[in-house]
């Protein structure tokens, strides 16, 4: 158990962000295919389902190796990467012409837009969910796969 | 007595003297440390943590276009 310490952790840090994403790939085909709405279902997948998962499982590395030298808890570890998952989803969003900055918020894929009061509201929630998160779902993984937290 | 059951005994006993018997009883039971496994792995959330879970939850509910952007983002 005490081989490839880092493996386990990335191995750990995937597993709920694949789960996740095959939820919201099944929810996104029932509102494209089911309900007919005209959604890019190709477009809007492909920054989580890419990035996501080996965004979660690098972090849990890097956790594990901050562990060594400094016991942060996973908790606040974990909440501190949507400071950097936010901006990189944006500047590839405008860099590939998914978002658009409209006069009434930001416009996703021409389809739905986000009013810019909801900016300051959005990090305080992707902190907190992610907060709770890696507290509870990647630290219990993590514990089962014997990587200290 | 045959010659092939006759080294068939002898490799018998060779292998009983080889290998000790193995001990099958249990020496306690083994109930009770489960039972105290289970209560001290049972989890336990702070109220902090569940007043964070319904805020969120709140916000979600009451502004409900923010789950797209969060699903895009995050």
């Amino acid at each position: 158990m005490n081989q490839h310490p880092y493996l386990r952790a990335y191995m750990a840090g995937i597993v709920f962000p694949s789960a996740f994403m095959l939820v919201v790939l099944t929810v996104f085909c029932i509102v494209r295919f089911g309900l007919k709405e005209p959604a890019p279902i190709e477009q809007i997948i492909v920054f989580p389902m890419a990035i996501l998962p080996n965004a979660f499982g690098a972090w849990n590395m890097l956790f594990l190796k901050l562990h060594e030298h400094w016991r942060v808890p996973i908790g606040l570890h974990g909440a501190a990467l949507p400071l950097f998952l936010g901006p990189i989803g944006a500047t590839f969003a405008i860099a590939v012409g998914f978002l658009r900055i409209t006069e009434r918020g930001l416009q996703y894929f021409g389809i739905f837009t986000i009013p810019y009061w909801y900016l300051p509201l959005a990090p305080f929630l992707a902190i907190a969910a992610y907060y709770l998160i890696w507290k509870y779902i990647v630290g219990s993984l993590n514990k089962l796969l014997g990587i200290p937290c | 007595m045959k010659p092939e059951n006759h080294d068939e005994e002898e490799i018998r006993a060779a292998l009983k003297r080889a290998f000790a018997e193995p001990d099958t009883e249990l020496r306690r039971d083994l109930w009770p440390a489960m039972l105290q496994r289970l209560e001290t792995s049972a989890l336990s959330v702070p109220w902090y943590d569940w007043a964070l879970a319904s805020c969120v939850a709140a916000a979600l509910i009451f502004f409900p276009r923010i789950v797209l952007f969060l699903a895009y983002h995050l």
